[in-house]
């Protein structure tokens, strides 16, 4: 349906122009800040952070408020994009600290969205009928998730931190008490949004395997002591037929290859 | 009358609305004498303020241990504590083992089958042969 690594090429493309003015990545940017809000959140709560520290006096080893508040109101994109790589510090703070090939690029759609005409007149219902539930895939694995919920991944999930918001775009289901939104085989990731946040990493208990050799009286043992990512999940949430209308959805004839809402039997 | 409990109506999920990291303090032990902590010395000087500035969330206290290994230990929220040794460790090592105290929830380590724990009710309830359509097999 759609493919990023298209996107993907060009905007390597475009990255290779090496003084890339700020006017060519502003629109860049702001499809960014809509599709990928979540980074953008992260990064705001440490740009913030960051500011009120040179107002307060504290040492740096002392502790300070602790809570990072989910929801920021104010969505501003950041003005310098340039990144210094001579700059010392190790960790960025800020989308402007990140080098440009390292930036999130935010999805391109090849097509609009299509919506079939039932789909469309069964979503109201869908909407309104909370809570709801979502069959969420992760590397090819399925996670039914609803909100609230606690989720151990049974890997180690690279480059992300504690706090970071990852939003989930590839779900084969998402349905309530009585309706289900099935995909063929999934479901275009603009029909709805489900976040996760990164709580944390913990590990298993030591495993300890024994390895015997025939005829011999040794035995050797096997440690291993696997960590995982710890989710939490912030949302989920099935876009109204009005908001899949005013970005742009297009409504066509009934299909098999589009998706569908099922009622319950 | 007898007093009855005040029911709970939500519990504390972490991250749903705001997210509070779960280790609240880093003590960090050291020895001047012990040859040891000479990877701990030079991580408490090089590395430890900028781990410090990056984590403001986070306490973190440092104090002389005489004759013993360095020991970084974690304090949660939960009221538990975890320990780790440092001894003759790298001061790269030593930062590994920081951000593993700074990540970790405080749980006891507990092996788990099931990916998804759920607090919640199940979405489309229990299922029940008295209702919904009669279905040919």
């Amino acid at each position: 349906m759609f493919s990023r690594s298209v996107f993907r090429g060009l905007a390597a493309d475009l990255r290779s122009f090496t003084p890339i003015s700020t006017s060519t990545a502003a629109p860049l940017r702001q499809r960014a800040a809509c599709f990928h809000q979540t980074s953008l959140l992260r990064t705001q709560q440490q740009e913030s952070s960051s500011q009120s520290s040179p107002t307060n006096p504290d040492p740096p080893l002392s502790a300070s408020p602790r809570a990072q508040t989910s929801q920021p109101e104010v969505q501003h994109s950041p003005t310098v994009p340039s990144y210094d790589p001579s700059s010392p510090s190790s960790t960025p703070k800020t989308r402007a600290d990140v080098p440009l090939a390292k930036q999130p690029v935010a999805p391109a759609f090849e097509s609009p969205l299509e919506v079939s005409k039932s789909l469309l007149s069964r979503l109201p219902h869908l909407v309104g009928q909370s809570p709801h539930y979502i069959v969420a895939e992760l590397h090819a694995r399925p996670y039914l998730l609803t909100e609230g919920d606690h989720v151990r991944l049974p890997f180690l999930m690279p480059k992300v931190k504690s706090g970071d918001i990852l939003r989930f775009n590839r779900a084969t289901a998402l349905g309530s008490r009585d309706l289900t939104m099935k995909g063929s085989p999934h479901l275009d990731e603009r029909l709805f949004e489900c976040r996760v946040r990164v709580i944390g990493v913990e590990a298993e208990p030591l495993r300890i395997k024994e390895k015997t050799k025939r005829r011999q009286r040794h035995v050797r043992q096997v440690r291993s002591k696997h960590r995982h990512t710890i989710l939490r999940v912030m949302e989920v949430r099935v876009k109204t037929p009005e908001q899949l209308l005013e970005e742009g959805a297009v409504v066509v004839e009934d299909s098999e290859d589009t998706s569908r809402i099922e009622a319950r039997s | 009358m007898p007093v009855k409990g005040i029911k709970t109506v939500s519990a504390a999920r972490n991250g749903v609305g705001a997210f509070i990291l779960q280790c609240k303090r880093l003590d960090f032990h050291y020895c001047n004498y012990g040859g040891s902590s000479r990877g701990m010395l030079a991580f408490l000087t090089q590395t430890l303020p900028n781990f410090a500035r990056e984590n403001p969330q986070i306490e973190i206290r440092v104090s002389p241990r005489h004759s013993k290994h360095p020991v970084i230990r974690g304090h949660y929220i939960n009221g538990r504590e975890k320990a780790i040794c440092v001894r003759n460790l790298e001061p790269k090592d030593i930062l590994t083992k920081a951000m593993i105290l700074k990540d970790a929830s405080g749980e006891k380590l507990k092996a788990q089958k099931k990916p998804v724990t759920s607090l919640n009710e199940s979405v489309r309830g229990i299922w029940s042969p008295y209702h919904g359509d009669l279905r040919g097999v």
